[in-house]
């Protein structure tokens, strides 16, 4: 159980060092993020149609297993993050943030691209990682995140057994046409979402793009992954559903999935 | 630092005051900013895009039923009927950035033409030393309009000057060179390990606020309450409150709740997260 007067404050609470003007910054400074595109380097900036960023679990899985057709052109480095024990091919294993084109029908390329966002991003670091996301490298027309509820900042009732999604819109998003949204409710008002995908959406709405931030729970769900892969079939022509069942035994328990997780160590590299 | 309008929106000039809220216990100074943007009816009219703000998102937080409309770390609104431009915020500020990031909101409120500017903070209770329970919950100010941080409106409201603030002492005079673009003094940057009892004021957010506001000739004022962690809201209710009459807000400003001055924002109904699930009894 834990020790109620060291636990971690709740998220409204801060901590002495929040409040303090004379709490040093960083030293010294981190070197920015930025993205290395594939041989031969398209033209930037990249102008896709569509821009999804998987950051949940259920995303990352249906990315990399019903998604065959997709290309690599490029990784966002984050020059703290280290590389060890990542493979030659991109894995969903690997602590990696790689870019995918998936070509559409009529062979455009670069239309719809895929973010696979599997590695920690600290909030300090996250505004600047949007920004090569959004408007710097690739300025998109319209994009989608995808990533799991943070039950540390949700004001509701959360139930391991009970699956759920919402949404929030930017204003172009919300202009748009009802038929081309994303039909679920939305995130209930006073909880908040923090971190990446909070920037990612920050950052659609001071650009005026179109953008939604769908989160899902829990974390670990096969019924959750099912929902992330019906979604994205409604918006991606090529995703293969039928190869979403697959492996879904790792998402019937979060001790499932983490089953092999003292291999997910630096230390083991 | 960007002020990115919103969409279809426009900036009231004549909107002089700005009222915006220092990161302090209990975050009494955002609740009462809620407060007055809710009950003022006040419209959102754009957004502070700072690195230095850790990012957040989420739902429209005032109603009368959510909406929908995405709410962002740092917003501005603004109501012409009051005058008064209101900047909420949402999320903390980075590690060790918050004198850049103050630096930063100095320099948004010069470049849009504000000449007052209110900061909502409240101060940990376990560091007031006079209590005087006779008078009953005590708003303390510390102006720029004195030297001594006194000022005379703020005496006439009732309202206590905080006894120690002291521009002498070496963080407020820190705080003072790190703002001042002539100042040509070099002081050394406090470590943690040097701070005193005393120096608990000048290390607060308001502080950096107040004194960011200063060195570009702003008038600022900021309106203090001491709290403990906790149920805030009657601290937020206390400093809108102050914040209203320093203001000169007059009742037919507010658009309260059964005709009441205050309407409580929608987001206030999870502050404390859900209700216990009844199915256990």
């Amino acid at each position: 159980m834990e020790d109620v007067l060291t636990e971690n404050p709740p998220p409204s609470r801060f901590f002495q060092e929040d409040l303090n003007n004379f709490t040093p910054s960083p030293e010294p400074p981190l070197p920015s993020p930025f993205i290395v595109f594939s041989n031969p380097k398209p033209e930037l900036p990249l102008k896709p149609s569509l821009l999804i960023i998987a950051l949940s679990s259920p995303s990352l899985h249906i990315f990399h297993s019903c998604l065959p057709s997709k290309t690599l052109i490029g990784t966002l480095i984050i020059p703290e993050l280290p590389f060890s024990g990542n493979t030659v091919e991109p894995s969903l294993q690997d602590k990696s943030c790689n870019v995918y084109s998936l070509s559409d029908n009529n062979e455009n390329e670069n239309s719809v691209l895929l973010v696979s966002v599997q590695l920690p991003v600290s909030p300090e670091r996250s505004n600047l990682v949007s920004r090569l996301l959004i408007g710097q490298d690739i300025v998109p027309e319209r994009v989608i995140i995808l990533d799991s509820i943070q039950s540390r900042n949700f004001r509701g009732r959360l139930s391991p057994d009970e699956a759920l999604a919402a949404k929030l819109e930017t204003s172009s998003e919300k202009k748009a046409a009802a038929t081309s949204r994303l039909n679920l409710d939305y995130f209930p008002s006073g909880s908040v979402i923090d971190g990446l995908s909070a920037s990612l959406l920050s950052r659609c709405q001071l650009k005026n793009i179109r953008g939604t931030l769908v989160v899902s729970w829990p974390e670990f769900d096969p019924s959750v992954v099912r929902f992330v892969g019906g979604l994205l079939k409604s918006i991606v022509p090529g995703l293969d559903n039928k190869s979403v069942g697959k492996d879904l035994e790792m998402y019937s328990s979060r001790s499932g999935l983490k089953k092999d997780a003292w291999l997910d160590s630096d230390l083991y590299t | 630092m960007e002020f990115v309008v919103e969409e279809g929106k426009l900036v009231h000039e004549e909107c002089s005051t700005l009222i915006l809220p220092a990161l302090s216990i209990g975050n009494v100074g955002q609740l009462a900013v809620d407060l007055l943007v809710s009950s003022t009816a006040a419209e959102r009219v754009g957004y502070v895009d700072d690195l230095n703000l850790l990012p957040c998102v989420g739902n429209d937080a005032y109603g009368p039923l959510p909406c929908g409309d995405i709410a962002l770390p740092l917003e501005v609104y603004e109501s012409s009927s009051t005058a008064i431009t209101l900047a909420q915020q949402r999320s903390p500020v980075a590690k060790g950035m918050m004198i850049k990031f103050a630096e930063n909101i100095a320099e948004f409120a010069a470049s849009s033409g504000k000449k007052d500017v209110i900061v909502l903070s409240s101060l940990d209770f376990q560091r007031l030393h006079n209590l005087d329970l006779s008078r009953g919950p005590q708003v303390y100010y510390l102006s720029n309009a004195e030297s001594d941080g006194r000022d005379d409106h703020c005496e006439r409201l009732g309202f206590g000057r905080l006894g120690e603030y002291d521009p002498e002492g070496r963080c407020w005079k820190y705080l003072s060179s790190v703002f001042d673009k002539n100042n040509k003094e070099e002081l050394s940057f406090p470590s943690e390990d040097e701070l005193e009892d005393i120096d608990y004021y000048p290390s607060l957010p308001f502080a950096a606020l107040f004194s960011a506001f200063k060195a570009r000739g702003l008038k600022v004022t900021c309106l203090l309450c001491y709290c403990s962690e906790g149920d805030n809201i009657p601290d937020a209710f206390l400093l809108a409150e102050a914040a209203s009459k320093l203001t000169g807000l007059t009742p037919d400003k507010f658009h309260g709740e059964e005709g009441g001055k205050w309407r409580i924002p929608y987001s206030w109904k999870s502050m404390y997260g859900a209700p216990p699930d009844m199915s256990m009894f």
